[in-house]
């Protein structure tokens, strides 16, 4: 992958020898997780300053625990260990992280790694839409400090995050919701491998008697230069019984929130109608997976 | 500036100088001379490139081969032994799940990690399963076909 000014290529092997590089090379340092963007950024003139690969492959970071109140998973832990977690397979409320790792191919789950697709900060891309719909967010450490930050704050534009120089991700964080909880994911894609037309993932929480506590409905593929959260639609879904009528009414309200794009893949205007196609479809999803 | 890197290639060791953003991809075919791993559109999206990285099929293409030193990297050459094609490089032969050629190699390393992790899969979950190799002659039947028999022989 031709980085025509590359000169140095880093394998660090603790923190501290990130911060040699970072120091030596500073904003045309760039971190290297998986790997598998780094092609798409490149074609786009956006990696013509980089002069040092940061490979973070044995910093480990590939921790995977389903903790009381929350699921951790290590920045490079790979769409494919990700399957792994045995609670993604039972858990109503990760179902959309489910729905999210059955999209990209066999070779991309193998390589792409978590902390990687989010530090990429790519609205086309589905695990990020279906985090930011389970309230995720990271852990980052830089220059011996740590913080936090939710995934909202990390997406500021295409491709754009808000990493300080030298910062990288070190852990994606899921609380688990309250009550019953479910979440489902859905893409629309030209073909098996391709980037999102149009991606939905909503997580609902009701109470007892099936009044919705709680919704986040998140829209990815080009509806906005970020992952969108819907606020208009959650508001129509909080506080009420989950009625077709409803879910309806929040679906046709997406369109209030996005600012769908046109290119090569769709126009603007099918992507609007789409946005409210799939949320009604991933609402109703959720909806049949709460226990 | 080359840097010198060690790389296990089908059970051999390879001790060679590149470029840092050299791909395995190219350390492959232009420094091994390992044709058979093929260059297509060079961002992840067809497949041909399609190698093993332990038990993994990756795209050749996105790995960069300072990355790929100290891992065991099975390519096409490395299938089969003492002159006999592996079980699923026949099952092409059989079937004739070849045309032009070019996607084959690819296609027969991601339906190696395929039929590893699912001994019996049913149609569909090989077609989900290669959905990350492309093929423009075939329209996948005998493709398919060819990973069913191996899967039964």
């Amino acid at each position: 992958m031709a980085l025509s000014r590359l000169k140095k290529f880093c394998i660090p092997e603790n923190s501290h020898q990130v911060d040699d590089c970072v120091a030596e090379y500073g904003d045309n340092a760039l971190i290297l997780a998986g790997g598998t963007f780094i092609r798409g950024l490149e074609v786009r003139g956006l990696l013509s300053e980089v002069e040092a690969l940061i490979d973070v492959h044995k910093l480990g970071m590939d921790g995977l625990v389903s903790g009381v109140g929350n699921v951790r998973i290590g920045a490079m832990v790979t769409f494919a260990a990700l399957e792994q977690l045995a609670e993604l397979h039972s858990a109503a409320w990760l179902a959309a992280v489910r729905d999210a790792l059955a999209c990209p191919p066999l070779q991309i789950r193998n390589m792409a790694t978590v902390g990687g697709c989010l530090a990429a900060s790519c609205p086309f891309y589905d695990l990020p839409t279906a985090f930011l719909a389970l309230d995720g967010s990271v852990t980052v450490s830089g220059a011996g400090a740590q913080r936090e930050i939710g995934l909202a704050d990390l997406f500021v534009s295409l491709f754009e995050n808000s990493l300080e120089p030298g910062e990288l991700i070190t852990e994606l964080t899921l609380p688990r919701p309250p009550g019953r909880s479910a979440s489902a994911f859905i893409k629309l894609e030209g073909t098996a491998n391709d980037l999102a037309i149009v991606n939905v993932a909503v997580s609902i929480s009701v109470d007892a008697a099936g009044v919705c506590e709680e919704a986040r409905v998140v829209l990815g593929g080009g509806v906005g230069d970020r992952v969108v959260r819907s606020a208009t639609a959650e508001t129509v879904l909080k506080g009420q019984q989950l009625t077709h009528e409803v879910i309806e009414h929040a679906a046709a309200a997406v369109g209030q929130d996005i600012e769908p794009m046109a290119d090569h893949r769709a126009t603007a205007a099918y992507r609007l109608a789409m946005a409210g196609v799939f949320t009604k479809r991933a609402l109703n999803q959720a909806l049949s997976r709460l226990n | 500036m080359k840097q010198l890197i060690s790389l296990e290639v089908n059970g051999d060791r390879h001790e060679i100088a590149v470029e840092p953003d050299a791909t395995l991809l190219e350390v492959l075919r232009d420094h091994l001379g390992l044709l058979g791993t093929k260059q297509g559109c060079d961002s992840g999206g067809c497949g041909c490139c399609t190698v093993h990285i332990g038990d993994r099929a990756v795209y050749s293409c996105m790995k960069y081969a300072l990355s790929a030193q100290h891992q065991k990297i099975t390519t096409i050459e490395g299938l089969g032994a003492d002159g006999k094609l592996d079980a699923v490089q026949d099952a092409f032969v059989r079937e004739g799940a070849v045309q032009c050629g070019y996607c084959t190699c690819g296609m027969i390393m991601t339906a190696k990690q395929l039929l590893h992790d699912d001994p019996h899969p049913d149609e569909d979950a090989i077609r989900h399963g290669i959905a990350g190799n492309l093929c423009r002659c075939t329209g996948y039947h005998k493709i398919v076909e060819a990973i069913r028999t191996a899967a039964r022989d």
